[in-house]
């Protein structure tokens, strides 16, 4: 074997290891999904799992028999209804303000510009419990309270900072010269950024647009502060449902995440893909 | 212009072979009335909801409007930002007597509202203890109490029985004080395989332990003005208590971080002798899918502390009218729907506890007729526990913060940062604080 | 016209406009309610003017100031601890062509959950008697440990929770970075007889630098979003052992209704942040001087 392919194997071993590492705490919750609860905290464990069932699934979607123990329907697919719209439109307009706001730290020199950049990301700094009440008061008082529209405006809110952030790091390593030459042939600005810039940073946009996403999709204070009913409740705030004053249904709320963890692992997964053209941005600079 | 009617009927047949004494209802035309209402959410409450709800609407023509639906917790966060903001547009509200006196005025007196001989179908003690500086904030749903459940068969082991006698002197039998708990738990732990008993740890639920064996330990939390007088003999015998079985390793060493659901959890596990529990536990326990010593429970009151009280800590799920309600007979109306004799049967049905008296004779009669012997001890080790043994934390708005203020120090105590007497030295001063701020002294 | 359509401020218009909303108004509120000795449960307490009463309250205040230097500390360490895993995933998924999408999107599993469902998670992982863990250390003969009970373990084992969760992050961006690396310089600096290490530290890492920043100032800001975690884990104790800013802040504002006093302590937290994330913010701007890219 040569070095090269001795090196190949080792680094294969380490990302195998590595994943099984990351992958670990998190399987063990899909699969409680799926296990009796008996077996989940066993003492001695029981490593191997047996017995798997969709009963869990099967009761938060249909219903099940009687019992104290959160063994009736849960809402799932309002509560899903609510995180697609809410995470999909919050993201759409934080990735396009955001995008355009990055675009101007990156392009533009004016006066003041780091303070305002700096302001920008303070927005993100501030304890959400000191915001939390006041915005409160004030959706209530212009009546979104319980809509989606309240919860879209404030994930918005959280996520423009963080774009810019990203989008601006990405911008700022197009050429310049690439947007001046199509702006002596007499494009906008605008333009210029419409038809270089913007397809030239897609991977930048991209990776705004996963993490923007995640974070709405998995949004537990704020929904639970602005949401009130299964009109805009999220599958997140949904988890609570499995708990009473007293009482815990874990494999049920496993089975619960399992709906949030997987619509958000295929969509990562197909995002993926323009993270790659990233590559072939990054050799534009070169 | 809404007309009340207010009818007796006998409903022998309304539960199949099973027969419910009368009640009052409280029907009424509400064509065209919307009630906005704010419930506790969560698999275990929303069965009432779905059947009731449809019950209602049919009956009187009104509309229910659940405005939320969400977590005990989140629901008390939530009503607290609704005072804040004065946005109170809601008629109904799930409540609870721990937290009912936080809500100030906004909560309506029912006395008046509801008709005697509607209050008449419910335990009297509930409705005193749903009684805030007279005024009487909320309808009572179901009610919880702690009882002790244990493993039978560590009972029925004639090793163990020998054993136990020879160390302790005493026959072993499922423990009727405190002191026998703490023999026990030490005599069956094996750590860190097996232990005698847990408790829960932190927050409001470590302090609610500590009030009870304060109480049944012969002390009190607060003097008639609201003064702390805990820091006493009572006071620190009931400490000592949990800090000897910590030492002793009868619990588990993590104890300090549970709650409620890692000490249900726990003895379903099969690893714990002793448990003091709620009844909501009591199906999920004897659930082979569920639990390891589903099918080996046994079930008796709380035991007693020095001062020959049992520990009862108790509190119920009660609704709640809104003094802003603009519709007070439809709610009023609604409010006897939900904690009539037909929800308390579906609720009860589930494992909780009533608060007619009438249900708890037509539940422990079904349970009877059906042969469910386990479900027969749960129902009637419960209905004991809140006739006898039931009182309620201090029904002040400081309650809560109280606790907030107590626990940490209670903790610091178990884990040795501090002796017993410092911490309630400590607590005392901090509640005293709390109490002067609040304008009681 | 022309000139402002050209301008930045089209551009930075709608940005503005949502964060006056949903930020700056708002916290103006919160702000003259940390001058009020308001409770959520008394509306009226709102307009009682109380000047500087609740911050001289906190200034000598042992618990808060015991949480504050808990919480920097806590911070220090995560933060930094997620950077160097996050970089070494990410140099590792870097060398790795064949099925890198898939295992792009598993290193990124960890950030599919919910900060809440992760505080369950974990609290039942770290369960001292019937936990995952303590069962696995059982099996090899190694005494079970008391997890989130032990100050050290506590704090460590909060710490694990907040990692596992967030590297992703870190990892994704910086994978990002390294993907946008031009090859050319790496290439002639081989030529020119670099051994790696040379390459990383001299290519490599100062053009990794503004990610690595970005990386942090987000982080630093985003890091509060551990509340949920620590709240299911521990809730700041036993015994104020984990207490960190974010749940004594909850708990005193929501839980003992005291919003004012709960409010002057989230602006005295607000210098943490602006502390924190002034200092990433000024090595962005000498790491990416050093590039040369403005």
């Amino acid at each position: 074997m040569t070095k090269k392919q001795i090196n190949n194997i080792l680094i294969w071993i380490s990302a195998i290891l590595l994943i099984v590492l990351i992958m670990t705490p998190g399987l063990w919750v899909v699969i409680t999904a799926f296990r009796p609860q008996v077996d989940i905290m066993a003492k001695p464990a029981v490593w191997i799992p047996r017995n798997l069932s969709f009963n869990q699934f099967e009761t938060m979607l249909f219903g099940g028999s009687e019992g104290s123990m959160g063994r009736s329907k849960v809402p799932v697919l309002s509560y899903l209804r609510n995180s697609l719209i809410i995470s999909l439109v919050s993201t759409f307009i934080a990735v396009l303000i955001g995008t355009l706001g990055g675009y101007a730290f990156a392009r533009h020199n004016f006066k003041g510009k780091n303070t305002y950049f700096f302001l920008v990301m303070l927005t993100r700094a501030i304890p959400g419990i000191s915001l939390s009440l006041p915005i409160f008061i004030l959706f209530s008082k212009i009546g979104i309270i319980d809509t989606h529209l309240g919860i879209i405006i404030v994930f918005v809110a959280l996520n423009v900072p963080f774009t810019i952030w990203l989008t601006d790091g990405f911008f700022r390593q197009i050429p310049r010269a690439m947007s001046e030459v199509a702006m002596t042939d007499g494009c906008t600005r605008l333009q210029a950024f419409w038809h270089i810039e913007l397809p030239l940073s897609k991977s930048g946009i991209a990776s705004a647009g996963i993490f923007a996403f995640l974070i709405s999709w998995n949004e537990f204070a704020i929904v639970s502060n602005l949401a009130r009913s299964t009109d805009s409740k999220t599958l997140t705030v949904g988890l609570m449902d499995f708990t009473s004053q007293f009482t815990i249904n874990w494999p049920g709320m496993c089975a619960l995440a399992v709906f949030i963890i997987i619509p958000a692992l295929i969509l990562t997964f197909m995002v993926q893909k323009h993270l790659v053209s990233g590559l072939t941005f990054g050799g534009v600079k070169g | 212009m809404l007309r009340l009617f207010l009818s007796l009927i006998f409903a022998a047949s309304l539960f199949g072979t099973v027969s419910v004494k009368a009640e009052t209802e409280l029907w009424g035309d509400y064509n065209g009335v919307t009630l906005r209402v704010k419930l506790i959410g969560g698999g275990q409450y929303e069965n009432l909801y779905n059947e009731v709800i449809p019950w209602w609407e049919e009956n009187t023509g009104g509309k229910i409007e659940i405005v939320t639906q969400k977590n005990h917790f989140e629901l008390d966060k939530e009503i607290k930002k609704d005072i804040a903001s004065g946005n109170l547009d809601f008629c109904v509200a799930s409540n609870h007597t721990s937290f009912a006196a936080q809500y100030g005025s906004i909560y309506t007196d029912l006395n008046g509202i509801m008709p005697a001989s509607v209050l008449a179908d419910y335990t009297p003690l509930i409705l005193e203890h749903s009684t805030v500086d007279g005024r009487l904030v909320q309808m009572p749903r179901h009610s919880d109490v702690s009882s002790l459940y244990y493993q039978k068969s560590l009972y029925e082991d004639a090793d163990n029985k020998a054993n136990f006698k020879a160390k302790y002197g005493y026959d072993l039998t499922p423990p009727d004080t405190w002191d026998q708990v703490k023999d026990q738990s030490i005599f069956f732990s094996n750590p860190p395989d097996f232990y005698g008993t847990q408790y829960v740890g932190k927050e409001e639920a470590i302090a609610g332990r500590f009030y009870e064996l304060v109480v049944a330990n012969g002390g009190a939390l607060f003097d008639e003005d609201y003064r702390p007088i805990f820091n006493s003999d009572a006071g620190i015998e009931s400490l000592e208590w949990f800090i000897d079985l910590y030492n002793a390793k009868a619990v588990p060493e993590g104890v300090l971080n549970y709650l409620w659901d890692d000490t249900g959890l726990g003895f379903a596990s099969g690893t714990i002798a002793m448990n003091l529990d709620w009844a909501g536990w009591a199906g999920f326990f004897n659930d082979p899918e569920n639990s390891k010593v589903a099918g080996d429970i046994g079930l008796i009151r709380a035991p007693m502390g020095s001062g020959g009280l049992r520990t009862g800590w108790s509190g119920s799920h009660t609704f709640s009218m809104t003094e802003s309600c603009p519709n007070k007979d439809a709610a009023a109306s609604f409010m006897w729907a939900l904690t009539s004799n037909k929800a308390q049967m579906i609720e009860a049905r589930g494992g909780l506890s009533p608060t007619r008296p009438a249900i708890w004779d037509a539940i422990i009669a079904e349970k009877e007729a059906e042969g469910d012997e386990f479900m027969l001890m749960v129902f009637e080790t419960f209905k004991q526990s809140l006739s006898l043994d039931a009182f309620t934390p201090p029904l002040i708005p400081e309650w809560i913060e109280f606790t907030n203020v107590l626990y940490p120090e209670l903790q610091a105590a178990i884990l040795g940062d501090k002796t017993p007497e410092q911490a309630l030295e400590t607590a005392s001063k901090k509640a005293t604080e709390i109490m002067e701020d609040a304008g009681y002294f | 016209m022309k000139k402002f359509l050209n301008g930045p401020w089209v551009l930075l218009l709608p940005t503005v406009i949502v964060l006056a909303c949903v930020v700056f108004l708002p916290l103006l509120i919160s702000l003259w309610t940390s001058f009020t000795p308001f409770k959520l449960t008394r509306p009226d307490t709102l307009y009682k003017f109380v000047g500087f009463r609740n911050y001289e309250r906190l200034f000598g205040n042992y618990d808060f100031w015991v949480a504050f230097g808990r919480t920097v500390l806590f911070l220090t360490i995560a933060l930094n601890l997620e950077l160097v895993f996050g970089l070494g995933i990410a140099l590792l998924i870097n060398k790795i062509t064949y099925a890198q999408k898939t295992l792009r999107t598993l290193m990124m599993f960890p950030m599919m959950f919910s900060p809440i469902l992760v505080g369950f998670q974990w609290k039942y992982i770290f369960n001292d008697n019937i936990g995952l863990l303590n069962n696995f250390l059982r099996e090899f003969g190694i005494s079970p440990k008391p997890w989130l009970v032990d100050t050290f373990l506590a704090n460590m084992s909060i710490m694990a929770a907040e990692i596992w969760s967030s590297t992703s992050v870190f990892a994704i961006l910086l994978l990002a970075g390294l993907m946008g690396i031009p090859k050319d310089p790496i290439e002639a600096a081989k030529v020119d007889g670099c051994n790696s290490w040379q390459v990383f530290k001299n290519i490599t890492l100062p053009f990794l630098m503004p990610f690595i920043f970005i990386a942090m100032t987000i982080r630093s800001l985003d890091v509060a979003r551990a509340y949920d975690i620590v709240q299911m884990m521990t809730g700041g104790g036993p015994a104020k052992r984990t207490e960190l800013l974010w749940t004594l802040i909850s708990r005193t504002g929501y839980v003992d209704a005291k919003m004012g006093l709960a409010n002057a302590m989230s602006y005295i937290s607000i210098f943490l942040s602006i502390a924190f994330t002034f200092f990433f913010f000024y090595k962005l701007m000498e790491a990416r001087k050093i590039l040369s890219y403005d």
